[in-house]
């Protein structure tokens, strides 16, 4: 009988090798049995096999109605050979459930991870401040960030999957990202210059094709820097060296003339030539001072400045200054009055520093007040605040309203001021960066087109000792 | 023998009083202006043989000076020559329209501004 029933196992393992379980049943004998074998070998691939176990099992049909686990019975010695071929059974049946389980979890898992994949990528392209667009390659919008919806003022699900040109029309990006689709190119960079607002905006376009394993172009992805900052800055270096070569070229132009006219004899007499010399060595000088101005507005700003801070008078610079202007004022027939020096020292400050600063401030208001005008200095101590404030006040032409906030900038200029004298847009930007960075005090201004200026700065009042006059 | 008049102008007054002195010594009756609108005025006022101008100036620029002489039948036919500073060339089209005759750039010569000067005149005697 054990034989047979091993016979029968061995027909089982084989019936039940694809299918997915199997069940115990009773047959009365060996033909039976062999009918039985035949049976599931025949019903290979059915859900259920059929076994009948007689005495030998009783056991196990015992136990089957105790509800104890029907392993358990199997465990029994005499069951070991059943046991094994259900166990082996059950887990040939198992083992593609079990994969299949293990290839959805993993599957799952890879799912989880492309979503957050996603999801990360979505968050970095809606974060960055280039505008992203991907095109198709029908040149159908397929993808855009939040930045290219603002610049390029499309909303991105109602343009998607449309034609690039109903949504960019009259704008050349449309025809560049064409353009990098039809020839191919792996990465190309254009600059491109968009309207917004009234002003132009500038932008660094990166054009990327992504090609399929055969070469053909299935995307191209577009990256709009916006580069307006850049251009601006280049723009103001350009105008800065215009400026500064031009400023360098006047007094050269009148060393390079003076010195050829004595060369050739064009002085006639002494005087003739003692002027000639006096000139070359002004316009020296002003040369010198201007490469001192680009210089020190260069250190200030890299922390390069050597400051030699002391306790001074203000009004003594004041007055120091004036004398220094007064030829020039003159010459404009221009009243320049400053107050009487205090003889006590207010500031702890740079002496030199602070006279350039009184000077460019004079400087300015006589150049831009008109002949027969004047130009008053006024210095106030406010004890309460421990402040100085000194002013400059002229009667010149004035400075337009939407241009008063951008005075001390670098090389900035009144248009409307330009014609009516010549400058490199320093002076005011010097005075500045000596007060405020170097000073720790503020510059202000206060002007009305056609009326006249009041330019002046505010430094904290310290150390006041006296002082003797220079 | 001061039978030629040069008109010089420049708001740099060392440039306008060299080329002024150059031109002087060299037989010329020299004006002088330090802006665009003084310089119309006195091309109005004395009709000169030839004006030598600054480019960027106060009032009227240099460009805007020539396009205002040409406008006035008085001083349509004054030759002017032109000194630039920013080291741009004044275009071809507009040195046509305008018909500058000349443009030197600074820092410049005075013996070829004298140089030019005589030869802008000589061409206009000619022409």
């Amino acid at each position: 009988m054990k034989g047979t029933l091993a016979l029968c196992l061995s027909a089982l393992a084989l019936a039940c090798g694809g299918s997915i379980a199997a069940a115990v049943v009773s047959l009365p004998g060996p033909i039976l049995l062999a009918c039985g074998i035949l049976g599931l070998i025949a019903a290979a691939g059915l859900a259920y096999s059929l076994i009948h176990i007689a005495a030998d099992v009783q056991t196990m049909t015992q136990t089957l109605r105790t509800d104890r686990p029907i392993l358990d019975s199997l465990r029994s010695p005499a069951l070991k050979p059943l046991a094994g071929a259900v166990r082996e059974c059950l887990d040939k049946t198992l083992q593609p459930l079990q994969n299949a389980r293990r290839e959805i979890q993993e599957l799952s898992l890879q799912l989880q991870l492309l979503r957050r994949r996603k999801s990360g990528i979505e968050a970095i392209l809606n974060s960055i401040h280039d505008a992203v667009l991907v095109c198709d390659d029908q040149d159908r919008l397929i993808l855009a960030n939040p930045a290219a919806e603002k610049i390029l003022g499309f909303e991105s699900e109602k343009a998607a999957l449309k034609p690039l040109k109903e949504h960019l029309a009259d704008n050349p990006l449309a025809d560049m990202i064409i353009r990098a689709r039809s020839s191919k190119v792996r990465h190309v960079r254009h600059e491109l210059s968009l309207n917004r607002s009234g002003s132009t905006a500038w932008f660094d376009c990166l054009l990327s094709s992504v090609l399929d394993d055969s070469g053909q172009v299935i995307s191209v992805v577009a990256v709009l820097h916006d580069i307006t900052r850049e251009k601006e800055i280049s723009q103001a270096k350009n105008d800065f060296v215009s400026h500064v070569s031009h400023e360098l070229k006047t007094p050269l132009a009148s060393i390079n003339a003076y010195a050829e006219m004595l060369v050739d004899g064009e002085a006639q007499d002494e005087a003739a030539i003692r002027q000639f010399c006096e000139i070359i060595q002004g316009q020296a000088q002003r040369l010198n001072r201007l490469i001192e101005d680009i210089l020190n507005i260069s250190r200030i700003e890299s922390g390069l400045m050597k400051v030699n801070r002391q306790n001074l008078s203000l009004a003594l610079i004041i007055r120091d200054a004036v004398e220094m202007m007064q030829s020039y004022a003159q010459e404009k027939n221009i009243t320049l009055a400053a107050p009487a020096p205090i003889l006590c020292d207010q500031v702890y400050a740079d002496r030199d520093m602070m006279m350039q600063v009184v000077v460019n401030l004079l400087s300015n208001a006589v150049k831009y007040t008109p002949t027969g005008g004047s130009v008053s200095v006024q210095f106030d101590m406010n004890d309460v605040d421990g402040t100085i404030t000194v002013s400059v006040t002229d009667t010149g032409i004035g400075i337009p309203e939407q241009d008063m906030d951008k005075l001390f900038g670098k090389f900035f200029r009144v248009e409307a001021n330009k014609n009516f004298a010549k400058g490199t847009g320093l002076g005011l930007n010097l005075v500045r960066q000596i007060v405020e960075t170097v000073h720790n005090g503020r510059v202000f201004v206060r002007s009305k087109q056609g009326q006249g200026s009041t330019f002046g700065f505010v430094l904290p009042i310290t150390s006041p000792k006296t002082a003797s006059i220079a | 023998m001061a039978d030629r008049k040069a008109l010089v102008v420049d708001d740099e007054f060392h440039i306008v009083q060299v080329v002024a002195i150059k031109l002087k010594n060299n037989g010329f009756d020299v004006l002088t202006a330090d802006n665009g609108a003084a310089a119309y005025t006195l091309a109005v006022q004395h009709k000169p043989d030839i004006i030598v101008t600054d480019y960027q100036m106060p009032a009227l620029t240099g460009l805007e000076l020539i396009e205002k002489l040409r406008a006035d039948e008085k001083t349509a036919a004054i030759p002017v020559i032109m000194l630039t500073a920013r080291g741009f060339a004044i275009e071809d089209q507009q040195k046509q329209k305008l018909n500058i005759a000349a443009c030197l750039s600074k820092p410049f010569s005075p013996r070829e501004v004298l140089q030019t000067v005589e030869e802008v005149l000589k061409q206009t005697v000619h022409a």
